[in-house]
């Protein structure tokens, strides 16, 4: 960083902020769950435990990450993908996979937790999984790539739509692929193995322990799609996303570059589907619909692409309002009104409607990235910043 | 001075707001108030059905004045759907389970509907500090929750070894093999099995096809449970054109309608002819849909109930306690119940209840008072379902073995006979 002095220090200095920000919530969040919430009056309690469930917090947390893998494709190297749940899908079915007793013909523990011990199917300690998972999910992050090098816009979506669709049916009718039982079918994969800390096994009502480990998940992939923005291969991917035709001639390798990018991405989507996977104990083939990829986009789309800190926080708003705030927010209505109205059921008029409004009149996203919303507002200088890959 | 006398007032608003609360929460402490809940799907097609419960519920909760034993009772309604997946959600589950055991006046859950979202909030419950917490289902039929079944199973849904579920319905493997045994009674030759790939579809159609392939049926199709239909195919023709060469007397669909049923039996009815030709029979996952029901191509199919149907309840005691119900409930709500779950939520209820009674009103005592001892009985003249009721203390699953087998006539589901498996 403090090579490149010249570089945009009002970011570095944006960034250190939002950095002592989002760790200094984490903390507020974590003790306050862990001392206080279980120590308030009923009353209260009751209120927190309708509106912020810690359950909805970790969830909000596990699409963060997801959300922020997929910022790197569509934000940074500016490549549409429609089709993200397949790595979560991926992800989860390697917890599933490793971390279960659903391989029954093998006997394999590798640092599991005690409790797994007597089990068979393969055991993998839950941290060795989220690098099998990342990794896995990297390799078909590449396999994808591959074939949409050749492909823009509307055309890599498509591609990158059936991925996501394809995968996801590979996991539903997976039940009997020559005779063997690869992913159970819609029954799916449960329970799968708590995770262990040292001298700990997190059982299901440790939401502090899991929500410490899906926080430090978020730091770590904050803390690498800044490096990488920063550096030449970050320089790389906004070069491809401003102008394609022009990096290539300024020499960037575009085949590699676009690569790196699905790479990148798809590790965190494999590392969130783990994560996921713990969190609601099993893989379930249903989940993983088109609708998970539309969410995704939606969240880095509002918070602001490109931006990490905005994406984090439009994945922590829509996943709220998914899984808790619309049905709190009706509970409320429908008490206070005594009316019956199904408040759920207008989410996704609810996500069109903003997202329209968005498009009209912030269409850089609520934290916008300062290069991407000079280009859409059409500053008058924009070249001052342009990471030039050479 | 002015803007001091805001901050004072502020600080005096804030301040009684929380006296407020807090004084509210120790009155709640003050008695005796329990909470039992409900976990089902509110949302998607099973929405009638199981809004139909939660109302016979609180009708119930209502009659018996709210109170059991020393214990008020108070109920709560929990939805395990998302309005994006349009049936129940196994994140929904999860954090429905964690709900259930974070609040703290609750006791026992009724529900749920989905033996896949069973699975998930089961082991929760298991683990619940300070004690396990029960969870009485009225429609999980999936025989792996309480018996051996699939490897593992059940075992791997109770982590810390006692037990905390039990259900009112009758299992899978019943069901399919009183349908079987059906359809041997009424001449059928040759069966053709289908399964809607899910927890569910796929054991009551093994259930069946076992049961066929032992009583001499000719099973058409191959595998242990059938063929499985993708509920996101916009078309079957192509499925039953294969079928129909294989010439079967009737088709078997384990599965819930939900999955696209509506378009399978318009495809059945388009290639194999109504239900005189080729006769089609499906489990449980087929009741309680009016949508099913008003289908011209339905007509004349045969269902099948795990337990005895509200129509049948009320022709074998007219003056029991569960015909008593249904008058009530209709002169409550302005219509029967839909479909025949509402009555075996009730009758879930009342095994919480009889429960709660024999316990110290915590969890634990509750749970305990389900699975050790004498365990519950509800006697026949209380029971809503018409006789006794008798929850095994070792599985927890219902001692009976009743299922009713319907046919739909003229846009309803009608019973037939009751049967009770050999």
């Amino acid at each position: 960083m403090k090579l490149r002095k010249s570089k945009t220090p009002k970011q570095s200095a944006s960034h250190k902020k939002w950095t002592i920000g989002f760790l200094i919530a984490a903390v507020i969040i974590w003790v306050f769950y862990t001392y206080i919430m279980y120590n308030l009056p009923d009353g209260p309690q009751t209120i927190f435990q309708n509106w912020f469930p810690p359950t909805t917090i970790n969830e909000a947390m596990v699409w963060v990450i997801c959300a922020l893998g997929l910022n790197i494709v569509v934000g940074y190297a500016g490549l549409l993908d429609l089709g993200f749940v397949a790595f979560w899908a991926i992800g989860g079915y390697t917890a599933g996979w490793f971390m279960s007793a659903f391989f029954r013909q093998v006997n394999i523990h590798l640092g599991s937790p005690s409790d797994a011990a007597k089990l068979p199917g393969i055991h993998v300690t839950f941290w060795g999984v989220l690098f099998i998972g990342g990794l896995i999910c990297a390799f078909f992050g590449i396999i994808i790539g591959a074939p949409t090098l050749r492909l823009k816009s509307d055309y890599l979506a498509l591609v990158t739509l059936g991925f996501g669709e394809i995968i996801p049916q590979v996991f539903t009718n997976g039940e009997n692929i020559a005779g063997f039982n690869m992913s159970n079918g819609t029954k799916g994969i449960s329970p799968v193995d708590n995770i262990s800390v040292p001298g700990k096994i997190l059982g299901p009502f440790d939401f502090s322990w899991k929500f410490a480990i899906f926080v430090l998940l978020t730091a770590i992939m904050v803390f690498v799609s800044l490096r990488l923005r920063k550096g030449r291969l970050g320089r790389a991917w906004l070069a491809i996303r401003e102008d394609e035709l022009a990096a290539s001639m300024m020499g960037v390798p575009l085949m590699s570059t676009k690569l790196a990018a699905y790479a990148v991405g798809a590790f965190s989507g494999g590392v969130g589907g783990v994560a996921f996977a713990t969190h609601v104990n099993g893989v379930f083939a249903d989940r993983f619909n088109f609708s998970i990829s539309i969410i995704l986009l939606a969240m880095v789309v509002l918070g602001g692409m490109g931006n990490v800190w905005g994406v984090m926080v439009g994945a922590l708003l829509v996943a709220w309002i998914n899984s808790t705030g619309l049905p709190a927010f009706g509970d409320l209505v429908n008490n206070t009104f005594g009316t019956s109205i199904n408040f759920p059921s207008y989410n996704f008029l609810l996500f069109g409607g903003v997202l329209i409004l968005m498009m009209l009149f912030k269409r850089e996203g609520m934290i916008p990235e300062s290069r991407l919303k000079a280009i859409l507002h059409e500053a008058d200088d924009t070249t001052s910043n342009v990471g030039g890959a050479h | 001075m002015k803007k001091s006398f805001r901050v004072v007032s502020a600080i005096a608003a804030a301040a009684m707001v929380t006296t407020a609360l807090v004084a509210g929460a120790t009155a709640s402490n003050a008695a005796t108030v329990l909470t039992i809940s409900s976990d089902l799907p509110l949302q998607g097609s099973s929405f009638d059905s199981n809004d139909s419960t939660n109302k016979a519920i609180q009708l119930y909760l209502k009659q018996i004045g709210n109170k059991v034993g020393k214990y008020a009772i108070k109920f709560k309604v929990y939805d395990n759907a998302t309005a994006a997946k349009g049936g129940w959600d196994d994140a929904k589950c999860a954090a429905n389970a964690q709900a259930h055991v974070a609040n703290k006046s609750e006791v026992a859950v009724m529900g749920t509907y989905n033996s896949g979202c069973a699975k998930i909030i089961v082991p929760i419950l298991n683990q619940a500090p300070g004690g396990a917490m029960t969870m009485v289902s009225d429609a999980n039929t999936n025989p792996g929750l309480t018996k051996v079944w699939n490897p593992g199973e059940p075992d791997i849904y109770y982590p810390k070894g006692i037990r905390n579920y039990a259900r009112v319905c009758t299992t899978d493997d019943i069901q399919g093999s009183a349908a079987a045994q059906f359809a041997k009674s009424i001449g059928i030759k040759s069966v053709y099995v289908l399964n809607d790939t899910q927890t569910y579809g796929q054991g009551v159609a093994q259930a069946f096809t076992t049961e066929a392939k032992k009583i001499g049926l000719n099973v058409l199709s191959s595998g242990s449970y059938g063929e499985g239909w993708d509920s996101k195919q916009s078309s079957y023709e192509a499925l039953f054109t294969k079928i129909a060469a294989l010439k079967p007397d009737m088709l078997y669909i384990g599965g819930i309608f939900d999955n696209n049923g509506g378009q399978l039996v318009k495809d059945k009815f388009k290639v194999l002819g109504d239900n005189t030709a080729v006769k089609m029979m499906a489990p449980d996952g087929f009741t309680g849909y009016p949508d099913f029901n008003k289908m011209p191509e339905a007509d004349g199919a045969y269902l099948s109930f795990a337990g005895l149907s509200t129509e049948l309840l009320l022709k074998n005691a007219p003056n029991g306690a569960g015909a008593k119900f249904v008058k009530a409930y209709k002169a409550a709500y302005g219509k029967d119940p839909i479909g025949s779950y509402p009555i075996y939520g009730v009758a879930a209820v009342q095994v919480i209840l009889a429960a709660i009674a024999k316990s110290d009103g915590t969890r634990k005592g509750v749970t305990n008072a389900i699975f050790s001892g004498s365990g519950i009985t509800i006697p026949a003249n209380q029971s809503v379902l018409g006789k006794a009721l008798v929850i095994s203390t070792l599985s927890g699953d219902t001692l009976a073995k009743d299922i009713t087998i319907e046919v739909v006539k003229g846009g309803e589901e009608t019973t037939l006979r009751a049967w009770t498996v050999k």
